[in-house]
């Protein structure tokens, strides 16, 4: 017993020892530096709680959340919705090993691509001459082009372009072990297909569209690259604050701002989490 | 006529699991597809219940060609291998899923649930998740879900292979009890012989795709058309040989130096190569009398006398078995223990014989 303790130390070590270095020393640094006070371009090393006062007082404060909130629930439903169907295709119509396995390297090959490259690439695409509004206006669907970028839309379809891969895995992975004569038996008692699904099918891959929603929401909420570059400053998120206040070098308040998404961060965790624990285990 | 097969073949890719089978399955009837795994027996249950579409042949449930028809508008319910009951759902809204799916009023839900419970003798655990229960009770349920919808025809495809020994022949006897009580066409699909031969009305034999034998399990145990099945039914000793002679009712068969009979099939041709089944039950051994004559046949009228040599011997309470040794042969033999008398001895040369008509030719394939 005492080497095998020994030796998950040794395992543990260099991760334990980088999220010190890398995430909890910082956060320490962070977290004293929000009970200090920026004024006229310095930070004064005072103990205050003056920071945090003047952010909870700020309307602004309260809009920039509803942004960030609204931008990643949006992003959240659109991924679960546009994702489901996807795993499910995946899951019960290709048949053969092979062809799972490419199709889902598809699904997954925008992650190679850097989040950097993908959203210029829907600066492109989206553009007022890009490929969506020449498409649209050669259909004759649309008159003028749509302003899809510098704003909300822009950034939630790069977005939840970006994160779909994220929603997909958990969801697949879930419908992959549900035991198919549970579908078989809800068939044999009289459920058409509309009825083992809302019944059935759907039910028991909740597992997986929790999962899926948590890890979705939680990488929209930080989500820093996609609104910087196609909101045009007009989709003002808290990481996006974060980032101005430091540049700025007004530490405090992007100390305090930083804090609040973390919290924001945990509660969403905490919240589907206990909804997942309450959900039946396939 | 409840279920109607008709040259039925089923191909997964290059593999026929099922081929060119027929039957018939009578109303009320407990009809058992034997056979060991992938024999195609599973196929066939899946077929009927619409689970799996022939690619040639046609099934007729009640008279009626069932063609593509899903399960869901078929007369059948399916009692799963693995039980496939709902995780999500409670014993009561597991048991009532067909009724609700049928739009039945809920009082009649609530009822029909609730017999069907009493029915499995599963009362009072209606509030119950599944993963709360026992295997057997789990079982219980999961006979419940399926016949509170009354069905014409009950599939069951191996329902009592997760159970324990005893757990099992305690569901076996009520299976047939509620067979018995329904009148209920139950087709049950099983590995275990024993299982098949206690439960059924019928047993249907498959092998490689193929159906050999169709019949009450008396008739299959006394009468086993071909050695597969002689061999998978029950314990059987196969003597292979060469029809000898045909002398009324009688086959005679040389075996290696020996020479045995058996009750007569019909098909035998003299010069034929046939296998002899004789039913470990049926061997009678006595003691050989001291310096009697050589190995070979010398017996009393009518009967095959081999000499043997014990060659071991398990003691089985009211049974005794004796493996015994002939030259060039093997012989099983179970002789009910008498209590009091003594056992033959290991390495002790005893005479081994058995009524002719107690002995049959199979086909030798």
């Amino acid at each position: 017993m005492r080497i095998r303790g020994a030796a998950v130390v040794i395992l543990l070590a260099p991760a334990m020892a980088a999220m010190v270095v890398l995430y909890v020393i910082p956060l320490g640094v962070y977290f004293i530096n929000s009970f200090h006070r920026f004024l006229d371009g310095r930070i004064l090393p005072v103990w205050t709680l003056q920071t945090y006062v003047e952010y909870f007082t700020d309307s602004f404060t309260y809009k920039v959340m509803g942004t960030t909130l609204r931008l990643s629930l949006l992003v959240t439903v659109l991924s679960i919705v546009i994702g489901y169907p996807l795993a499910y295709a995946l899951h019960t119509r290709v048949r053969s090993a092979a062809a799972k396995g490419l199709l889902a390297l598809l699904l997954f090959s925008p992650l190679l691509v850097s989040v950097v490259v993908r959203t210029y690439g829907w600066l492109i695409l989206l553009a007022g001459t890009g490929v969506v509004n020449t498409l649209l206006r050669g259909l004759g669907i649309i008159d003028q082009p749509l302003n899809l970028l510098f704003n909300m839309t822009g950034v939630v379809i790069s977005l939840t372009h970006i994160l779909l891969p994220f929603a997909i895995f958990p969801m697949y992975s879930v419908m992959s072990r549900l035991d198919l004569s549970l579908k078989e038996a809800a068939h044999d008692l009289g459920a058409g297909w509309w009825d083992t699904f809302t019944h059935v099918t759907l039910p028991l891959t909740m597992p997986g569209i929790v999962a899926g929603a948590l890890i979705c929401f939680t990488l929209a909420l930080s989500a820093f690259v996609t609104p910087r570059l196609l909101g045009g400053g007009r989709v003002q998120v808290m990481p996006l604050m974060v980032y101005n206040n430091t540049v700025d070098i007004n530490w405090p308040t992007g100390a305090v701002s930083g804090l609040v998404l973390l919290l924001m961060s945990i509660a969403a965790v905490w919240t589907l989490n206990s909804l997942l624990r309450r959900l039946p285990s396939v | 006529m409840d279920v109607e097969i008709r040259a039925i073949t089923k191909r997964f890719g290059q593999v026929v699991a099922v081929d060119t089978v027929s039957f018939v399955i009578r109303g009320g009837e407990f009809f058992s597809l034997l056979g060991p795994s992938g024999c195609g027996k599973t196929t066939t249950l899946r077929v009927i219940g619409g689970f799996e579409h022939a690619d040639a042949g046609e099934v007729l449930i009640a008279g009626r060609s069932m063609g593509q028809m899903p399960p869901n508008r078929r007369e059948t319910n399916m009692v799963f291998q693995r039980l496939a009951l709902f995780p999500h759902y409670t014993v009561f809204d597991n048991v009532a899923f067909g009724l609700r799916m049928k739009r039945l009023p809920e009082d009649d839900v609530q009822r029909r649930v609730g017999d069907a419970l009493d029915l499995v003798q599963m009362p009072g655990l209606a509030g119950r998740r599944i993963s709360e229960l026992s295997g057997g009770q789990q079982q219980r349920v999961a006979l419940a879900r399926a016949l509170v919808n009354r069905p014409r025809v009950l599939l069951l495809d191996e329902p009592l292979s997760s159970l324990d020994l005893k757990l099992r022949l305690q569901m076996q006897e009520e299976l047939k009890r509620l067979q018995r009580e329904l009148g209920t066409t139950f087709v049950y699909v099983t590995h275990d012989q024993g299982e098949a031969l206690a439960m059924s009305d019928r047993v249907a034999v498959m092998d490689g795709g193929h159906l050999l034998q169709v019949g009450p399990p008396m008739e299959i145990y006394e009468q086993p058309r071909t050695r597969f099945v002689a061999n998978f039914i029950g314990d059987a000793n196969l003597i292979d040989g060469i029809v000898e002679s045909i002398d009324g009712e009688a086959v005679m068969v040389r075996a290696g130096g020996h020479k045995v009979s058996a009750r007569r099939q019909g098909w035998e041709r003299s010069g034929q190569s046939v296998t002899v089944c004789v039913r470990p039950e049926r061997v009678r051994i006595v003691a050989a009398a001291p310096g009697g004559g050589g190995a070979g046949s010398s017996g009393g009228p009518g009967d095959d006398a081999l000499r043997a040599r014990v060659e071991d011997r398990a003691f089985s309470g009211y049974l005794v078995k004796y493996r015994l040794a002939i030259d060039g042969l093997r012989l099983h033999a179970a002789v009910p223990y008498v209590s009091g008398t003594s056992l033959y001895q290991i390495g002790e040369d005893v005479i081994a014989s058995w009524d002719p008509q107690q002995a049959v030719t199979v086909a030798n394939e």
